[in-house]
């Protein structure tokens, strides 16, 4: 039995209107405990409706959500529940920072699970560390922070709950190389520490290519790829079709194939590409 | 859901309604809502009452959307409607528990009740379809216009327009953006709907905060955007869309001008206990 396990589940929004639209339609899939999954897909796949639905933030219509082989959505209770062991970072989480103290806001998840105070002050300084922020910063508001240092401390408050599962919408949105770099190594810090589920969720194949073993491809609303990095990479064509965000060596091996060239498509890093051209040219200047 | 509220909301149509003129509907709401309080006796609300549902009709709205914003109000107007029966001492007593106390219920209060009721109802019902025929846009645009000889006061009518326009544009926003924080924090165990009252308003802090923080930054955005772009209506503006009255704007004007003077002459010309029912209120 997987650890976590979403079976055929449909969803439509604004039900009963004109503009009714199904966001997701019979999607299924499983996931196993401290599995790196990656979630891709084009704006208005349905990866965002997909992931409330994994901390029960989000009913389905039908079909179920399972943590442990428990329906999460039998009860309020059970719902509120999972939301602390299935934690759910947002996009520009920066944007829900509300205390008085960047301290007090990352403790805000801590304090509604009921921990003892000697728990939460442990845990804020855990979380703290793991996405490090220094901790003179921890006495300051929220809002004098950097924009880095913001969506640092908000995506902390999802830790300090010590969620099983983590999920992360979009973490590096807006941020430069370094800043994306800094939030990825977060995650795996985070992994290393707890030896948590992640899913993260990005409309960039090369973010999620770097870093996941495995790819959720998302298109209009259903499941449309499930499979490795490279099982996913191999129908590089397939994705551009999709109008996903491939690397760009991808879509020079794509072109070069056309042009009648043996190439292999599924390479997405730049070593790969670079072995791959060699191999190429070596071959050509043989030939010639 | 938050995302149901539908006040304020524009629902784009080819009726009559949708394509009279702006400058129009809101001078013939403000004259209907003026019969409506002009109101006296039951002959002259129920013409109006008939009026506001003809109206309705006639933007060929659904009424299940209508009643959808209705629902949004009900609890003010059950409440005012149960006040109203204690407000009203006439007519014959129907129950009155305690002898010695002052407490009574009466028929005069229970129609004044239905009527305030059935006034309130009326004046929801066409002062929401102004917003649901008409796009933000032509509404602060009409408001503009019909303003307009308040220029010579010196009162700045473009900039009372453009901060109309730009709240009505960000209501959308705001809602989809309390509907992301509100998931946010319930994703770290906000508990927004058990709890006593005070437990229940101090949870609604970590919504309440963030919401006005962007809402700051978003205006800031928006005024240098508007700067940055150099940004001056007030002066010498030419339109794109020039408003002109026609048949139908007078039509219409002619009818509501005919129910507001029958209203005017029910309610205050003395013709005996003619009409349904003399002065209610």
């Amino acid at each position: 039995m997987a650890f976590l396990e979403v079976k055929n589940i449909n969803y439509s929004y604004s039900k009963g209107t004109p503009f009714e639209i199904a966001a997701l339609k019979n999607c299924s899939f499983a996931v196993e405990k401290g599995e790196y999954v990656g979630v891709i897909g084009h704006t208005g796949s349905g990866k965002s409706t997909l992931m409330q639905m994994l901390n029960a933030l989000q009913k389905p219509d039908s079909g179920a959500v399972l943590l442990d082989g428990k329906d999460i959505n039998t009860d309020k209770v059970t719902a509120r529940d999972t939301r602390f062991r299935v934690g759910l970072v947002f996009q520009y989480p920066e944007y829900q920072l509300f205390e008085e103290t960047v301290r007090k806001d990352i403790a805000y998840g801590p304090t509604n699970m009921k921990l003892s105070p000697e728990e939460i002050e442990q845990r804020v300084l855990e979380a703290a560390n793991i996405v490090g922020l220094p901790s003179d910063l921890l006495d300051k508001s929220p809002f004098d922070l950097s924009g880095g240092e913001k969506r640092r401390a908000a995506i902390a408050g999802v830790m300090a709950m010590k969620p099983e599962v983590l999920i992360l919408d979009e973490p590096a949105a807006g941020l430069d190389p370094i800043g994306r770099k800094v939030i990825m190594d977060m995650i795996n810090k985070y992994r290393a520490s707890t030896g948590a589920t992640v899913l993260l969720v990005s409309h960039s194949m090369e973010t999620v290519a770097a870093v996941a073993d495995r790819i959720l491809v998302l298109n209009k609303g259903t499941i449309a790829m499930d499979g490795t990095v490279d099982s996913v990479f191999s129908r590089a064509k397939e994705l551009i079709e999709m109008g996903l965000d491939v690397p760009a060596v991808t879509r020079i091996a794509v072109c070069l194939k056309e042009m009648g060239y043996e190439v292999n498509t599924g390479v997405y890093s730049v070593a790969d590409a670079a072995d791959m051209l060699l191999h190429l040219l070596g071959k050509k200047e043989g030939t010639a | 859901m938050i995302r149901d509220i539908t006040i304020g909301q524009y629902f784009p149509g080819t009726s009559l309604i949708h394509k009279l003129d702006p400058r129009m509907k809101i001078v013939l709401l403000v004259l209907n809502i003026a019969a409506l309080f002009l109101c006296r006796n039951f002959f002259s609300l129920l013409l109006m009452f008939v009026m506001s549902v003809a109206w309705v009709l006639l933007s060929r709205i659904p009424f299940a959307t209508i009643l959808k914003g209705l629902k949004m109000i009900l609890v003010i107007l059950v409440f005012t409607a149960f006040l109203q029966i204690f407000y009203n001492d006439d007519g014959t007593v129907l129950w009155h528990p305690v002898e010695s106390w002052d407490f009574k219920i009466t028929t005069g209060g229970v129609f004044s009740a239905v009527f305030i009721a059935v006034r309130i109802i009326s004046l929801i019902l066409m002062s929401t379809l102004l917003t649901y025929t008409t796009s933000p846009t032509l509404l602060t645009d009409a408001i503009e216009r019909l303003l307009s000889p308040l220029k010579v006061f010196k009162i700045k009518v473009h900039s009372l327009a453009m901060m109309m326009t730009i709240a009505l544009r960000f209501i959308p926003t705001l809602i989809e953006e309390i509907d992301i924080i509100m998931s946010a924090q319930k994703a770290r165990g906000a508990d927004l709907e058990t709890g006593s009252l005070v437990q229940r308003a101090k949870a609604l802090v970590p919504i309440l905060v963030p919401l006005f923080v962007n809402s700051f930054r978003r205006a800031y955005e928006l005024a240098f955007a508007m700067e940055a772009r150099c940004y001056g209506g007030d002066e010498k503006r030419t339109r794109l869309r020039v408003m002109k009255l026609g048949g139908k704007d007078f039509a219409m004007l002619a009818v509501t001008l005919v129910c507001f003077a029958a209203v005017v002459v029910t309610s205050y010309v003395n013709m005996g206990s003619f009409f349904l029912f003399e002065k209610v209120i």
